[in-house]
Order: structure tokens, then sequence, then C-alpha cells
């Protein structure tokens, strides 16, 4: 009871924490993108517009202000969930991210599956038989996942399987001449099996086979180290010996006595890589045209369109600390032991 | 038993992949459309917000413009029945505009429609300030005719109806959009419909009603990727019909071009309108030296760093307006001539124990500014070590344009594209002043150009020329771009022909003057 008591306080204390975490990083946002170079009106009108063509469109984007202004207008505007109008296309901010943020945690789903399944069944094989083949190969490719540059490996697969042997598109979220379901929940796969469209759900599934397998392979590494350490810290303990010692089947060790034990930090590396990915792989996205959130983030950047750059990174902010929390609901669920 | 519960697995297994790839070969059975793939998203189909080449030429099959530029150069009537007549002041354009013409929602074209177009863009486009600059107003003279009163008298207002971003849109569909963008809807004159609009993918279909010819085709995916090896890589597997070249590296661009050769793709080239140069700024030491900037002019080998950087794809360029422009051969700015260079700067007392070191900017996101400015380090390493030395400085393109104006960059290198196929799209943004005090630009283009050269009489044979026509006008932009030459502040590199690649079941690209494909050619055949 106490410990749950602890834990309620500790969640309050997050969720308190939150809007305070959020005014820091909205500020220091809105702060650095003022003082980096560049010009949203030159990114929109490029540098051979007139003095007055640049002085009206400063004025209608509201960037004549006083700076200590536009920074109160944005807060008061963000204390009301009003994440302000895009400066290029004048389209409020919610939709843009509205579109782009499922199609990134879409595509993070699946590699953190793959990454889950392949990563995992390796580092357990791994530790079943130590130093034995498959463990062997289990380091390798720990280590050489973790060490491929991301972009290299996604051309590269890129190459192999789409332009060599033409088994999956090459990138985009869904095939060329279709168009997009309508839109429900924003994730693809999803509403084209709400539409019960078989074509869509073939076209999108396909199209996200390529740069999940990529992005899920290349933190597969990472799953399938931690799980090999933890099971073989884990299978040194005094309880796994006596359970050893008392003839219970091995197999059996594994299952019900060592593996629920490496839970927690199965938990939290998961938990880590997705709060990662919910701000999106920009490297695979740019390379298979993936038009998710960083590739979002990307282009507002170099358009120094400064409302899109705020808002996308207040909401990534506040759902990686969402996630954060509720991964830490769950370890304490799952181990007792842990206190706040 | 248990072979046989595998074997069903395998069954089914071969089953679903069998599934798929008959919804696959269905899929493409069921390709109509012509798959159309540029580089980069669209974000707005707006006109008035366009100022992308990608947007531009989507734009381009929904809308039509009022005239057009054949390819002797010479303006003709699209929209327009006639060519403007201009009053004897040269203030009063009248247009007569052409009738039984249909927007896409069904209203009529009229000179109340072209009014509405003409005064939205005034007051909400980007690039409005092309057209304030000139226009005092815009009336209706008659349902059929248009008034355009100039603020003076000027002949590149001509070439700036041709322009794509002054297409006609429906007031009447545009009846809550004077005032603010339209991002997701068109509906203007042009050949083709919009079916459906995402930034990444849109569809077009052919318009039943139509006043000109009708497409060859039923419609147009045209499909935007991210990057120059996905775009390529589509083209290869057969993913997308026609591949447009803004964004595709030169490395690709050679790789498609073999391919063409070994007859495997069609492709298609148009009039080049994108210039690259390098800008030197002419206010500070030691480039405020005409004679440093003449050697600097002499230094460069264009031959030789366009077969470095793009095998040859970008053509050398001798002067900052592109060819087809100036009807006949024009290349004002020196050849190659390394001894000459030496000799200048000894004169100027560098060479010997001095040597010029010259700092030159790029833009890092630009990846053949890159291997320009690597190559013309490397080659004047080569010829003149003695007396120059480069250095070399990368920065992200929206950093440099913020910065040319303020004068941060001694040389830079940059390019160009006319907003309208007319030299003075080139000359005016790059050396127009309106205050010069000895022969440096206080105020005007040639600061935001970044090299403060101005010459007074650059600025009278520009302001000449806007009431000149026809060969008395082109020759005195002639005269113009002349002068610039002896100025030195721009040194021209290359020229980058607008290129696109189909498969062979699909016609061979063809280009307007404006660079610009036109997609209602491209057939299936």
């Amino acid at each position: 009871m106490s410990s749950k008591k602890e834990l309620f306080k500790y969640i309050l204390s997050r969720l308190f924490l939150l809007p305070i975490m959020l005014w820091i990083i909205s500020s220091l946002v809105f702060i650095l993108l003022r003082i980096a170079p560049g010009d949203p009106v030159d990114a929109i009108l490029g540098t051979r517009a007139n003095e007055f063509a640049r002085e009206t469109l400063r004025i209608k984007l509201g960037l004549d202000k006083p700076l200590i202004n536009q920074y109160f207008e944005y807060l008061n505007n963000l204390l009301h969930g009003d994440l302000g109008m895009s400066l290029n296309t004048q389209e409020p901010v919610k939709v843009i991210i509205s579109k782009a943020l499922p199609a990134s945690i879409e595509l993070a789903i699946c590699a953190i599956l793959v990454a889950s399944i392949i990563g995992y069944s390796i580092g357990f094989l791994g530790a079943v038989k130590p130093e034995g083949k498959i463990d062997l190969f289990g380091r390798i490719f720990g280590i050489g996942t973790y060490a491929l540059p991301p972009f290299w490996a996604a051309m590269l697969t890129q190459i192999i399987f789409a332009v060599l042997l033409g088994w999956f598109p090459i990138g985009g979220r869904y095939p060329p001449g279709m168009s997009s379901p309508p839109l429900v929940t924003g994730f693809l796969l999803f509403d084209s099996i709400l539409n019960t469209n078989i074509h869509m759900v073939y076209g999108t599934f396909i199209h996200l086979i390529l740069p999940s397998l990529t992005l899920g392979i290349l933190l597969s590494g990472i799953f399938s180290r931690t799980i090999r350490l933890n099971l073989e810290e884990i299978l040194s303990k005094d309880y796994i010996e006596a359970a050893k010692s008392r003839g219970i089947k091995e197999s059996r060790i594994f299952l019900k006595h060592a593996l629920p034990n490496t839970l927690l930090p199965i938990l939290t590396i998961t938990g880590l890589t997705a709060s990662s990915l919910i701000g999106g792989a920009l490297l695979i996205e740019i390379t298979f045209s993936w038009p998710g959130i960083a590739l979002g983030l990307q282009e507002a950047i170099n358009q120094r369109d400064y409302p899109v750059v705020q808002g996308i990174v207040v909401i990534i902010s506040s759902l990686v600390v969402i996630l954060s929390i509720a991964i830490d609901i769950a370890i304490a669920y799952i181990d007792p032991r842990v206190s706040y | 038993m248990l072979k046989r519960k595998n074997l069903k697995i395998l069954l089914k297994t071969l089953g679903v992949f069998l599934i798929s790839f008959q919804l696959s070969c269905a899929q493409q059975r069921q390709r109509e459309n012509i798959i159309v793939a540029s580089a980069g998203k669209i974000e707005s189909l707006d006109p008035a917000q366009a100022n992308t080449l990608r947007t531009l030429q989507l734009l381009s099959a929904l809308g039509d413009t009022l005239y057009k530029i054949n390819k002797e150069g010479n303006l003709y009537p699209v929209l327009a029945k006639d060519l403007p007549k201009v009053s004897k002041n040269g203030l009063f354009l009248d247009i007569p505009l052409r009738e039984n013409i249909l927007f896409h929602d069904g209203t009529i074209f009229n000179a109340k429609a072209m009014e509405f177009s003409l005064r939205r863009f005034m007051k909400i486009g980007t690039l409005n300030y092309l057209l304030n600059e000139k226009i005092e107003d815009v009336e209706i003279k008659d349902e059929f005719i248009i008034r355009i009163k100039l603020k003076k008298p000027s002949n590149s207002i001509k070439s700036l109806l041709t322009s794509i971003n002054l297409t006609p849109v429906s007031p009447n569909s545009y009846i809550n959009y004077k005032e603010k963008f339209n991002n997701k809807e068109f509906v203007g004159t042009g050949p083709y419909i919009l079916e459906s609009f995402d930034t990444n993918q849109q569809t077009i279909r052919s318009f039943n009603n139509y006043w000109g010819k009708k497409p060859l085709n039923k419609g147009i995916d045209y499909i935007n990727l991210s990057n120059s090896s996905t775009l390529f890589g589509a083209l290869r597997t057969k993913e997308v019909d026609v591949l447009i070249s803004n964004s595709i590296d030169d490395m690709q661009r050679v790789a498609l071009n073999n391919m063409v050769n070994q007859d495997k793709l069609n492709s298609g080239e148009g009039n080049p309108i994108e210039i690259g140069f390098i800008t030197f700024k002419s206010n500070k030491l030691p480039l405020n030296n005409n004679i440093i900037r003449e050697a600097l002019s002499y230094s460069i080998d264009r031959e030789l760093i366009s077969q470095q950087v793009s095998f040859g794809t970008r053509e050398p360029l001798r002067s900052i307006v592109p060819p087809q422009f100036h009807k006949n051969q024009f290349a004002p700015w020196p050849t190659y001539k390394p001894n000459l260079a030496r000799t200048l700067l000894k004169r100027e007392g560098y060479c010997k124990t001095k040597i010029l070191t010259i700092p030159l900017t790029f833009r890092s996101n630009v990846p053949a500014d890159k291997l320009l400015a690597l190559t013309w380090k490397d080659q004047i390493k080569r010829d003149l070590s003695d007396c120059i030395k480069i250095t070399l400085n990368g920065i992200e393109s929206t950093t440099v344009y913020k910065q040319l104006p303020e004068g941060a960059f001694e040389a830079v290198i940059l390019d160009w594209t006319g907003a309208y196929p007319d030299p003075e799209a080139y000359l005016t943004p790059l050396l127009s002043c309106s205050e010069i005090e000895n022969n440096t630009c206080l105020k005007g283009e040639a600061v935001f150009s970044g090299s403060f050269w101005a010459n007074n009489k650059v600025q009278e044979l520009l302001d000449i020329s806007e009431e000149l026509e026809g060969e008395n006008r082109l020759q005195s932009l002639k005269e113009v771009e002349y002068y610039a030459s002896k100025g030195n502040a721009y040194l021209p590199v290359w020229l980058v022909k607008p290129k696109a690649w189909s498969l062979k079941n699909i016609s061979k690209p063809e280009f307007s003057t404006n660079g610009l494909i036109i997609l209602k050619n491209l057939k299936r055949n």
C-alpha cells in the first residue's frame, strides 16, 4: 500500500513538473530559433524581395513585434492549446503534426516489434548456450548493428531489396497512384483495415516492411546485448543454482525463473527506444521518403518555420515525458521492490 | 503427422504470398495514370504561394497563363485572344481574353476572374513584389478585356504575364480565399483537374471541358520523394514512369543518361533556366580591386569543373543570362587563362612573396556547390599556387541568404533561376541598384545578391531597356551584361538544364520554354 502511495506521489510530482519542463523546453526552442542565423522571410520570399515586400510579410507573420511580445503571445497560445500557424503554408501546426506524427509512431511500433523479436531471440538463445555459435553470432550481430551508420544501412537495404531484388517498394508510405484512405487514426495500415481496402492494406504493409526492418535490425543489437548480459548475470544467481540443484529442468529454469527477472531491463530499454523513436528516425525517414515527424522537423528548421519547429518539439517532449511516466508505472507494478 | 502439419503451414504461407503477388500484379495492371516523380513535398497548390519548381510544374498542368513564350523567344497568347495592346504613353496594357473558357468548377473565365486572380496575387502572393513594382492597378475594361495600368512603361511585364504564378483561379471557388491561401485545392482553367491532394502525392485527371488540346493521358499521379537515391531507384524499379531532374545528384544523372544510351530509358531536355555563379564582394579589400577580380575571372577552368563535378552534364557558362535568351552566341566573360591571371596579380603585388587568400563560401546543403568549391580550390592549387590560395567555408543555405546583404562573404557560390523567361529576370536581380556611390551599391538588388557592385551606366541601360522592344531591347540588355562582365563582380560557372527520364513504354518528355515538362503530352505507348 505504501509503495502504491509512493508511486502515486511520484506520478503526481512528475505530472506537476511536466508543465515546468515544457515551459523550459519551449522557451529554449523559442530563444534558440531566434538566435540561429536565417530568417523565415528569406525562406519564403527568397533574397530578392524588396524591403517593402519583406516588411509587409514580416508584419503579416507577426515577426515585426518585439521579441518579448512574440514570446508571451506564443506562451499564451500554448496555454490555450494553440500551437499557431505555419509561417510557410499558413496551415495550423496541429494539423501538420497530426499528419506526420502517426507516420513516425507507426514506423516506430513496427521497428520495435522487429527489434524485440530479433534482438531478444538472439540474446536469449545466446544466453542459453554461452560461447556457442548463436552466442558468438549474437555478439558480432550486436556490435555490428550498433556500429552501422543508419543512413548507410538504409541505403544498402534499399539497393539490395528494392532496386536489385525488387521485393519491396523503394520508399514512400503507400503505393504511387493510390489515394490514401480517409484518415481516422492517421496510422495508414490501421485506417486501411478499417476501410476494408485490401489493396491499400497490402500497399501500406509492403511499404512499411523495409524501413521498419532496417530500423528494427539496427535497434535489435542493443536489445540482444541487453537481454544476453542480464540473463548471464541472473543465471549466476544463487536461486538459479538452487533450482538447478533441485533438479528442475533447464528450460523451466530459463522460462520460469530467469526470464521474468530480465523483464525490468527489457522494459526499460524498450521504453527508452520507444521514447527516442517518437521524435522520428530522421535518417531512415529521409532515406525511405517516410513522411514522418523528423522529416517534417528537418524541413521546418530549414525553412525557419518557427511555429512548426516549436510545436513539434513541445509535442514530442510531452509524449516522451508521458511515455517515461508510463514506463515507471509499469516497472513499479512488475517489481514491487522498486521505490520512488 | 508433424510433416503434414508443416506442409499445411508451408502451403498457407505460400497462399498468402501468392495472394500478395496477385494483388501486386493487379495493381500494376490497373495503372492507368502516368506516375511522375520529383523531389520534395508540395505544401501548397495556391499559385499565390507557389515558389518551388515542383509546385510550378504541377500548377502548369492545372492552370493556364495569359501568354506563353515560344521556342523563338516570342510571346504568344494562350488565355489571351491576342497580344497586349500598349497605350501610346506605355502605361496601359489592354489584354483581350478568349471566350468560352470554363473553370474546373464550371464557371466562366472572363475579365472579372482575371482581375480577381491578379488582385489576389498582388495582395497575398509571396512573390507579389514582382508585380507590385510594375503594376499600379488592374481594371475590367469589358467582359473579356482586362486593362493593366503600369507605374512606368515596362516591357518585361509581358514576360511576367507568362508566369504560372499568375494563372487565373475561379472567383467562385476562391471566394473565401481572397486574402488567404488555399493550399489543398486548385480550381483553374488548365487541361487537368485536381483529383486528390496530399503533400507527398497529388493526382490530376484530364479535364473534359478543357478548351484547348486535350491531354494524351488519362491522368497523372505526381509523387514527391525526399532524396535523389530513392528517386533514382524508383525509376530503375519502374515504380514510377517519369522522373524529373530537380535534386537528382550528378552521379545519378550520369547513370540515367547511360541507361538512355543503352536504350533502356527515354529522356527529354529543356532550355536551361538555372545558372550557377560565384559572387565577389566588391566593396571591401582585397576584392574591391577590379584587377584582382578580373584575375580570378581568368583563373577558373570551367570545362574541368564541369567534367569533375557533373561529368559534363552542367554546361560551362560565360554569361549571366541563359543562352536561349540571347538568340545568338554571346559570352562576354573571359575564358580560362591562368597565365594572364598571374600577370594581373603580379601587377598588383601578388605572387612573389604575397599570396592572395580568398575565403570561398559554399552552401553545405547543396552537393554540387561543395564539389565546385573543392574542384576550383584544387585547380587553383595546380595552376596558380604561387599567387592564390582558396580557403573553404560551408554554410547552410538559409544562413547564407540571410547574411548575403550583410556583406558576410568575400566569395560565395550561388545559383539563380529567373522568375519568368526573360533576360531581365536574370540581370535585374543581380545588377539593379537604386543608390550608387563610387561603383558601390548602397541600396538595391546588388546588395541582396552580396556583390555590392553597381554601375551608373548599367542602371541607365536597365531603365532604358524597359521602354525598348525587340532587338533594341535585347541589344541594350546585352550591353548591360558586357558592363557586368567588365565589373567582374560575378563569375558565371555553369548552366543547369532541366531534364526528365521516362520508361520506354512512355513517350519522351517534352519541355516548355520555362523549363517545365508538358505533362499533357506524356502518353503510354
